[in-house]
């Protein structure tokens, strides 16, 4: 696979592979053997053996990762295809989130659909049609008047962040909620190196590597994934080729909303429904978007889980050490900040 | 620059209707006092209440004039410009209330955190304005809510609840004497507006409109278009720690809502509102939209059994208006009223130049 690279994607890749394996060694070297409680958004785990933290760690960021690209894939794909940074993105998730956890909680659905799984699997079709509605929502009735002038585009992403986090203190007010209700899926739990580890999360670890790839086959192996593949490379000559990039755009905006609900409902188990989710994914989703390079699918998917990872080890890190867990939530925004003064077209992206 | 022009009864012509606001908001405290009976230079009353109202708006006012010179003037987009406004905000704060500074906290404040501003602006513009537009957005976005994150949790300035001020002196204290608090935001209001009106009448604000309109063309005309954009990046974010200074004394506390989106969604929403890249667009937009928000607070609708409380929803009610603004109304009040007039205007010059010509073929 890697031999299918070009020699420059080929030395970004070894760079992403040095970056990886450092922050794990980091971790792994860092965890000492120290007995340290962490309360991270993952949930309380006692680390005492060395093995069984860096697991954790490397679970932990991964699916954290893996959470940061079912958000950063759509914003990539629309940003590559028509230069829309879509600001709004973190606002779907905070709502696949919300409807998730209101489908698992409400009591007159509880009563009708006594199996949790099943439930689950409601909310999460339910997010995703929801997102879907929203996204195409978005594109067609307020983007597409637009189009002549992009700042504008910029300016009406923002403010429909706004209406959705502001929609949703309405509906919802403004206590965040935590999940409270045990399923099937959610209860099941693995030994690993002597640490506990819920079956749930290897099952979204599962989901977003699944979702990774089916999204690279649809990229590389179907008609639509090489309009979209091309209109990245240059809209206007595909549009001169007689092909309604518009449409295809409509459709993978609509996409990449309806996975981004899919990420909030997913994540709701563990991380709750919460209005901080709107901004926080956000800036973790375009973080990893702008550490690919704007526009590079390979590089979003990799560089999600480089944040991920990275968060995850700052918030070990942050908890022994520095006894603050604010540098958890700002890792990504220090990333960002780092690679747009560094090398602001990414590890990924064309000059 | 030079920020006054010699006197000409032509110049009073052409201003009339600046000139008579000017001394509307001069007389206002006194104004207000005579129409509600009571005694602008006492400690409280309506006339007072008023004058408090008119700070508050006359602070928006300067905070939506920075962003319309980034927005409007040069069509840089930030969504961190809360940062400016909030920073500034904790750095006068913090020096004022430091013990060991005893008197002079308040002016070194003062003086930091506006030099802080400034060397942030010039690091962000340096950083990403050489890139796409979006890089700015982002980098601003993601810097305003690091440094909200960070404030929000970080125990030596109060956490979520923020700290106030210590005891300012007597004479500049806005509940102490209100009056004058009054006339120093006012001059300083003032000073913003002629400050934006002379650059952009000035050759430097040809270039920054060059540069909204068509930046590669600037550039390749001659200009350092990095340059002329790191300098109003810089101005703006000056400006708008201006509006954070004047806005912690009125309040005499900070808080980190002071650095969140609403700080920057607003000057945004008022600046579009108003009419972006026109002078007078971000004060009327700032002013109508914060007295309205101010009006409608308490306001309640009662339709038969339910209960419409404004106060709540008025958040979502802007934020619809923001979008619908953006779509049906981009060019804002001043904007569209601009645009009406010069068609006016040229439609009138069609049918005299037609007159002309039909009097020349009658002859």
């Amino acid at each position: 696979m890697i031999g299918l690279l070009s020699p420059e994607k080929r030395s970004s890749l070894i760079a992403v592979s040095v970056i990886l394996i450092g922050l794990l060694l980091f971790s792994f070297l860092t965890t000492g053997n120290l007995s340290l409680i962490s309360t991270d958004g993952f949930g309380a785990y006692v680390g005492t053996i060395n093995a069984g933290d860096f697991s954790i760690t490397l679970l932990s960021g991964l699916l954290r990762g893996m959470l940061l690209f079912l958000v950063a894939a759509g914003l990539s794909i629309v940003f590559g295809l028509m230069d829309v940074l879509n600001f709004a993105q973190g606002g779907y998730f905070m709502i696949g989130a919300y409807i998730a956890y209101e489908v698992h909680h409400t009591p007159a659905i509880i009563a009708a659909i006594p199996d949790g799984n099943l439930r689950f699997l409601l909310g999460a079709l339910l997010a995703v049609a929801i997102g879907a509605a929203l996204g195409a929502a978005l594109e067609r009735g307020l983007l597409r008047p637009l189009y002549a002038r992009p700042l504008f585009q910029l300016v009406i992403t923002f403010g429909v962040s706004i209406l959705l986090v502001e929609a949703t203190k309405l509906i919802w007010g403004v206590s965040p909620r935590s999940w409270s209700t045990v399923f099937g899926l959610n209860e099941g739990s693995f030994q690993l190196f002597g640490q506990q580890f819920s079956v749930y999360r290897l099952f979204v670890i599962g989901v977003g590597f699944a979702l990774i790839i089916a999204v690279a086959l649809l990229l590389q192996r179907t008609r639509i994934g090489i309009i979209i593949r091309a209109g990245v490379q240059d809209s206007q000559m595909v549009e001169a080729l007689g092909i309604n990039v518009r449409a295809v755009f409509t459709a993978v905006f609509t996409l990449g909303c309806a996975v981004a609900a899919l990420g909030g409902a997913v994540a709701a188990p563990f991380l709750g429904a919460s209005l901080g989710l709107s901004t926080e994914f956000l800036l973790g989703a375009v973080a990893a978007v702008v550490l690919g390079g704007l526009g590079s699918y390979e590089g979003t998917a990799l560089a999600s889980l480089l944040v991920g990872i990275t968060q995850a080890v700052v918030a070990k890190f942050g908890v022994q050490y520095l006894n603050q867990p604010v540098w958890e939530s700002l890792s990504p925004m220090i990333l960002l900040a780092l690679v747009l003064l560094l090398r602001p077209s990414g590890l990924f992206g064309k000059e | 620059m030079q920020l006054t022009k010699g006197f000409s009864w032509r110049a009073v012509q052409k201003n009339w209707l600046l000139i008579a606001a000017l001394i509307l908001l001069i007389g206002f405290p006194f104004i207000v006092g005579a129409l509600t009976n009571s005694d602008p230079t006492a400690r409280r009353g309506l006339a007072v209440y008023w004058q408090g109202i008119m700070i508050e708006l006359l602070i928006y006012g300067i905070l939506t004039m920075s962003y319309n010179l980034l927005f409007g003037f040069t069509g840089v987009i930030s969504f961190g410009h809360a940062l400016f406004f909030g920073l500034a905000g904790y750095l006068l704060g913090g020096f004022q209330r430091a013990p060991e500074l005893a008197g002079s906290g308040l002016l070194i404040g003062i003086v930091i955190a506006l030099a802080v501003c400034a060397g942030l602006g010039l690091l962000i513009g340096t950083a990403t304005l050489r890139l796409k537009g979006v890089y700015f957005a982002i980098f601003t976005l993601a810097i305003a809510e690091m440094v909200y994150i960070f404030l929000s949790r970080y125990e030596p300035t109060g956490s979520e609840d923020g700290f106030t001020l210590a005891a300012l002196p007597e004479w500049f204290d806005p509940t102490r004497s209100r009056l004058t608090f009054f006339y120093i935001v006012a001059a300083l209001f003032i000073l913003t507006f002629i400050l934006i009106r002379r650059l952009m009448e000035s050759p430097t604000g040809a270039v920054l409109l060059a540069i909204r309109e068509n930046e590669s063309r600037a550039r390749t005309v001659g200009f350092n278009t990095l340059a002329y954009k790191l300098l109003a990046i810089v101005l703006a974010g000056v400006l708008a720690g201006v509006a954070g200074i004047l806005f912690t004394l009125l309040n005499k506390k900070v808080g980190p809502e002071m650095l969140g989106t609403a700080y920057t969604v607003n000057p945004l929403l008022m600046t579009i509102i108003g009419g972006a890249g026109t002078l007078l667009g971000p004060v009327i937009g700032a002013m109508g939209l914060r007295l309205l928000e101010l009006q409608l607070r308490n306001v309640q609708i009662v339709i038969g059994e339910s209960v419409l409380d404004i106060g709540r929803t008025l958040p979502i009610i802007l934020g619809a208006l923001f979008i619908l603004v953006v779509i049906v109304f981009p060019y804002g009040i001043v904007g569209t009223f601009t645009r009406w007039r010069l068609n006016r205007q040229a439609r009138s010059a069609e049918r005299i130049a037609k007159q002309a010509e039909a009097l020349k073929s009658v002859s």
